[in-house]
């Protein structure tokens, strides 16, 4: 094995600078593509101005309410500011809490809570102010509820008296608890998908599939340039067949993988935020084995290394198209479900070291080695 | 010693070698010869063990073709026609490349030596700067890293200009006097054979290369 990792060396140290571009390019492409994405989803984020002119709970709460909201960049500002940004179109639009805020909801009057400014390029106004509406009325609705409960109280069992701040902070509570708008959706056994504020667009682990396996289609090139003609009776009187070579080098080629992978694994949790776990590990390891040992294979098939660069670019293309792990294929997967077995890039997506796709590069490669040299007629 | 005893080899019904018998000794060297399609190319890729006879036995050193195939390729160098060489290496990492997967260890010295002795000097140079002639005899030189003692060369002069020709006719003379050598070779140069050859054989029914043959002084065997 040491004589063939000296051999595979002295190739790379002649191509070092594209290999390095090769290996890192799955770590590089997925980091960049999230970064950007995620540029893209703050600077798409819509601005807006709250002037909070009472220091009360309810008013504060509402402003923070705003600030969670995904889809808006809010900025707390003093009346004069944001006018003047309205005006110059620096701001979508402004809201101002007005002074009294707390007692006018407390005292059920829903007039003259909020002010809002607008001007000519406000394209968002309209539904933000009915999201702010709604949240208004959330409170206002719950402070009605209490007084009810209250008044009910007062009447029919005075003795057991609950107070107004107990009633909405039970309220509060509840509603903590069963948030429709926040709610995880879970069916029995199965692990929620929850709304987090911080959605991404894309999946960090899908989008690395898909650049690792580029990637390994194009570093497998060298099965194509080594299989010259003249070069292959010489196997015949080396120490090693051009299989033993090849496998080994094969095998060389998945250490190597493997090591930027884990690099792979280190980049993201620092600088992505991504987990690690032991399933994550094995995942990687299974579908390391399965893109590198199916690549092996195809590059047997091919002659010409530009014919061999197409193909694997458009079989690249198909698997961003139709293996969900860059674009959603929910629609797809409901009516056909067969598709998730079908799909080799599933397993890893769902993190499991198990892929039974894996089996069939595995078989075919050894099918490949016990049919033996051609050589040794 | 290489002893062929009687080896035939069709292709479905078409025969092309028939009944070929003939031994090599140490220190021999045979040219073959024949106009194209006759066989030459089959016989040393037989000889090779790159391809099996139809019947027929080959015998190296007491070692049977058919039961000790490995172990006869370790005693065999093989020089392919087409130049079976990294272009983006230097003479050096070629060398350092191919002893790697070589059946035997030699030393950076002992590989730089096998390059001069062919007169092959530009140890450092990169191949895709070298000659037809330099690259001719780098692809000689690989085959002889593991110090085979029978050497095939096929068509091993082809396109190269007269002096590295005659520096690699000067080689093999070399190789078959001091280092005691077997060494066959096809050429279609029959002033080149008639110089460097001790035997020649002769395949095919072409009379031309017949008649070309008793103008050398040679022995001859024809099929």
């Amino acid at each position: 094995m040491m004589s063939i990792i000296h051999t595979r060396l002295m190739h790379w140290k002649k191509h070092w600078i594209s290999h390095l571009f090769w290996f890192l390019l799955p770590i590089l492409a997925t980091v960049c593509m999230i970064q950007i994405t995620n540029v893209v989803q703050e600077d798409s984020k819509i601005p807006i101005g709250m002037v909070v002119k009472e220091d009360s709970e309810l008013a504060n709460s509402l402003l923070e309410t705003m600030k969670s909201s995904p889809l808006l960049r809010v900025y707390e500002l003093s009346e004069s500011e944001a006018r003047s940004q309205i005006e110059s179109h620096e701001l979508d639009s402004a809201f101002i809490i007005e002074d009294g805020y707390e007692a006018k909801i407390l005292h059920g009057s829903r007039n003259r809570l909020i002010t809002s400014y607008q001007s000519n390029l406000s394209f968002a106004y309209t539904p933000i102010r009915e999201m702010l509406i709604s949240y208004v009325q959330q409170d206002t609705g719950k402070v009605k509820a209490a007084h009810t409960i209250t008044d009910l109280q007062e009447r029919l069992q005075p003795e057991a008296m609950v107070s107004f701040d107990e009633i909405i902070a039970k309220t509060n509570e509840i509603q903590a608890q069963e948030n429709l708008l926040a709610t995880t959706f879970s069916s029995y056994n199965d692990e929620g998908v929850g709304m987090k504020n911080d959605i991404s667009i894309l999946n960090t682990w899908g989008l690395w599939a898909i650049f690792s396996i580029l990637s390994t289609l194009l570093l497998t090139d060298w099965l194509i340039k080594e299989r010259r003609p003249g070069l292959m009776p010489r196997f015949a009187f080396m120490r090693f067949t051009y299989k033993n070579y090849a496998i080994q080098n094969l095998g060389f080629y998945v250490i190597a993988f493997l090591l930027f992978d884990g690099l792979s694994i280190v980049v993201f949790k620092q600088l992505l935020s991504e987990s690690i776990d032991f399933n994550l590990i094995g995942a990687i390891i299974s579908f390391r084995i399965l893109i590198s040992t199916s690549a092996f294979l195809l590059a047997l098939l091919f002659k010409n290394s530009y014919f061999y660069y197409s193909v694997s670019f458009i079989l690249v293309l198909f698997l961003i198209i139709l293996s969900g792990a860059i674009l959603p294929i929910d629609g797809l997967t409901k009516r056909f479900p067969w598709l998730l077995d079908a799909n080799p890039i599933q397993p890893f997506l769902d993190q499991t070291f198990w892929n039974p796709w894996l089996l069939v590069p595995l078989a075919l490669v050894s099918i490949w080695i016990a049919k033996g040299e051609k050589l040794n007629a | 010693m290489l002893k062929v005893q009687s080896i035939t080899k069709s292709y479905g019904k078409k025969l092309i070698l028939n009944q070929i018998s003939f031994s090599v000794q140490p220190g021999e060297i045979i040219g073959l010869v024949g106009e194209n399609g006759a066989g030459k190319s089959t016989l040393l890729n037989i000889l090779a063990t790159l391809a099996s006879p139809t019947n027929g036995n080959i015998v190296l050193y007491e070692k049977s073709y058919r039961e000790k195939r490995k172990e006869v390729r370790k005693q065999i160098g093989y020089v392919p026609q087409d130049i079976a060489i990294w272009e983006e290496f230097s003479v050096e990492e070629n060398m350092v490349f191919f002893e790697k997967l070589s059946w035997k260890r030699r030393s950076k010295q002992e590989l730089q030596q096998l390059c001069l002795d062919m007169e092959l000097d530009k140890w450092k140079e990169p191949v895709k700067t070298l000659s037809g002639g330099m690259k001719r005899k780098l692809n000689m030189a690989i085959s002889l890293i593991h110090e085979p003692d029978l050497l095939l060369l096929d068509e091993p002069t082809v396109g190269i200009d007269l002096k590295s020709r005659k520096e690699i006719g000067n080689h093999l003379k070399n190789l078959a006097i001091k280092e005691n050598k077997m060494i066959m070779y096809t050429s279609h140069d029959m002033d080149e054979i008639s110089t460097l050859c001790d035997s020649i054989i002769c395949i095919g029914e072409d009379p031309f290369y017949k008649n070309l043959l008793k103008e050398a002084n040679k022995q001859i065997v024809t099929f």
